[in-house]
């Protein structure tokens, strides 16, 4: 059985107030939501064709009516009379601008400036921060340009954080192992927030863990840094994480963008965030999100908490979670990456002597990476597959960007072998001349670390390939 | 724009509510059905206040609901291009601020707030003249002009200015 709803009659008294009003208030808008209106009276019309016969049509009401309106509307248009007598020059100056509008943006499909229908939808959606509102490329730009004064002026820059492997990590419930049941029991209360760091998420069915030393991380960040959330999840999840990590709204406020945001899929791209790019940092375990600014990312270390996280990325291995042990507080990821923010901070607004406007956070940051295996030569030894192009490797390349030397050559100035196998003739070599022998893993704790990490840490053992491999959450 | 207007409706009824309460339950319905809704034409319907008359039900065939043909009055709320209004602002940011009357959303762009007016970021963004004597932010009221509308089925939005005279901060919640 079908349901029955109700519908709107098509009254004729309705029908002409509307379409006086329309008329007398030039206002074209009203008429482009009516057809609405006219579908749900066609779909009525025979009932409609019924009722009309018993309908008494009380033509003294309505004409009392129309009298009413007529007169309201007379007065707001001697208001408007009189608001523009008084300035005709801006009136002028205003109508030539309505002329030449650009349509800089759009909420609710209507131009920002000028109050105008615009039919199709163009620019770029920013309905993270409010829903219907879109801008235009040049406006984007423009707003780039003012704001980018305004923070400078507040020794500010911006940052955008990922929210999922790099401020905290989250398990769908019915994911945990029996191992991580006792978690359930420890969960920290919904009702004070900004307190805790192990959420139960019942309506999403998630359990949340923060990363330890976020609170600290963002309180100190928020100082130095206009702060965007940019996540992968969809906008429920993301709304919901801004919650645990800034219950009291001083961090992010609109600024949360989710993946129902993006413009790309699969991408995250900086043309959402109104910051200009020559100003953002961006802190995100995926690198391949950021294809177009990889010069702005600051790669983090998976945070895996969570035994489905550590499967999801293929490591065969206990949990932080189900070891009952956690990344370490003080010297930890974030702990550490934010002294690098600090460091970069200090450099953009105090070291460097150029023109505010003009310096790029990008070339510090890169200046900063450059030093920590500065005076460093390195020898790959059976790292890479034979034929492969050695430049092109994503070691070699990591490690010329933290500032090392890299070459094929053995000699004196060599400092580095980089190997797997004391038993390859450049391992051998490298014992004999008294020179480091590290494995791989030295260069991408550097990359993670932002400082040399001791070698000896790092020293290749014989037979390391029959040594069970540590389950380490590194990127590779 | 508030009016006072008489608009009809037809009340489908489940045989159910027939009888002594038959009146009390269609106009419940109404109100139910009909307050707090939207349409392209009259705007937001803000409030029933009266039946004018409840025309003869007629049995749809095959079903057992009556529909009623129902005259009411209410008082709808429409914003107008040229209309000043009085919002509360919602929400500020570099862009311009976000102001509700009612259920009326409207945006402020920047560009129509006046030039004297600069954007401040931190923890409570706002809108400040240089002298710091007007400031616009979250929950303060605001007198503007609308300059575009658009209703929808359960949303009016409007673009409005308050780049002229007259217009611009009524109470700040900050001074208070
Ligand atoms: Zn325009």
């Amino acid at each position: 059985m079908s349901l029955v709803s109700d519908s709107p009659v098509n009254s004729s008294s309705s029908d002409d107030f509307a379409a006086f009003l329309d008329d007398a208030l030039d206002s074209g808008d009203s008429s482009q939501s009516s057809p609405d209106d006219d579908e749900d009276n066609d779909k009525d019309k025979d009932n409609h064709n019924d009722l009309e016969a018993q309908l008494p049509n009380d033509l003294d009401t309505q004409r009392i009516k129309r009298r009413k309106v007529a007169e309201e509307l007379e007065n707001i248009e001697e208001l408007q009379a009189s608001t523009s007598h008084s300035s005709l020059e801006q009136t002028l100056e205003a109508s030539k601008k309505k002329d030449e509008c650009t349509h800089p943006g759009s909420f609710g499909e209507m131009c920002i400036l000028c109050g105008q229908r615009l039919q199709a939808e163009s620019g770029v959606t920013f309905g993270y921060i409010h829903k219907g509102l879109r801008l235009q490329n040049d406006e984007i730009v423009r707003l780039r340009n003012t704001d980018m004064k305004n923070l400078l002026r507040h020794k500010k820059l911006y940052l955008v954080l990922d929210l999922d492997h790099t401020l905290l990590n989250s398990t769908e419930l019915r994911d945990m192992t029996s191992e991580e049941e006792y978690l359930k029991s420890q969960t920290d209360s919904p009702q004070d927030v900004s307190k805790g760091n192990l959420f139960m998420l019942t309506l999403m069915r998630m359990m949340t863990k923060l990363r330890p030393f976020a609170r600290t991380f963002l309180k100190e960040a928020s100082e130095m840094f206009e702060m965007y959330i940019y996540t992968m999840g969809d906008r429920a999840y993301a709304l919901e994480m801004a919650e645990l990590l800034d219950p009291q709204r001083e961090y992010f406020s609109s600024r949360v963008i989710s993946r129902d945001d993006g413009t790309q899929k699969h991408q995250k791209g900086l043309d959402i965030v109104l910051g200009q790019e020559s100003a953002v940092l961006i802190l995100d375990d995926t690198e391949h999100a950021w294809t177009k600014h990889k010069e702005n990312l600051i790669l983090m270390e998976r945070y895996l908490f969570f035994a489905s996280s550590c499967r999801q990325f293929g490591f065969n291995c206990k949990s932080l979670s189900e070891l009952k042990s956690d990344e370490s507080d003080t010297d930890g990821a974030l702990a550490t990456v934010l002294e690098v923010l600090k460091q970069i901070h200090k450099i953009f607004f105090d070291e460097l002597k150029d023109n505010l406007v003009d310096r790029d956070v990008r070339q510090v940051l890169k200046t900063v990476k450059k030093e920590i295996l500065k005076g460093c030569k390195i020898v790959f030894s059976r790292v890479f597959p034979t034929k492969y192009q050695a430049e092109n490797h994503h070691l070699w390349k990591m490690a010329e960007q933290l500032g090392a030397t890299c070459t094929t050559e053995l000699d004196s100035s060599v400092t580095h072998v980089v190997s797997n196998d004391v038993g390859t003739e450049k391992s051998r070599w490298a014992v004999k001349h008294n020179k480091f022998l590290v494995l791989p893993r030295w260069i991408e704790a550097a990359n993670y670390m932002w400082q040399k990490k001791p070698e000896e840490n790092f020293s290749v053992k014989p037979n390391e390939e029959l040594i069970t491999p540590v389950c380490s959450n590194a990127n590779s | 724009m508030f009016f006072h207007i008489v608009l009809e409706r037809n009340m489908q009824l489940h045989p159910r509510h027939f009888g002594r309460n038959l009146r009390d339950n269609i106009v419940a319905k109404l109100m139910k059905d009909v307050e707090g809704t939207c349409s392209g034409r009259h705007g937001f319907v803000v409030a029933i206040t009266g039946i004018e008359n409840i025309g003869k039900g007629l049995i749809r065939d095959g079903t057992g609901f009556v529909s009623f043909p129902v005259k009411y009055q209410c008082v709808v709320f429409r914003p107008f291009k040229g209309e000043i209004l009085e919002a509360v602002v919602t929400m500020v940011n570099k862009m311009g601020f976000f102001a509700e009357a009612g259920p009326v959303q409207i945006f402020v762009s920047n560009h129509l707030i006046p030039d004297d007016m600069e954007f401040q970021s931190g923890d409570m963004p706002n809108y400040t003249t240089s002298d710091g004597s007007v400031k616009i932010q979250k929950d303060s009221e605001v007198r503007l002009k609308i300059i575009g509308t658009r209703v929808d089925a359960t949303e009016i939005f409007c673009i409005g200015t308050i780049k002229d005279d007259f217009l611009g901060v009524i109470n700040d919640p900050a001074a208070a």
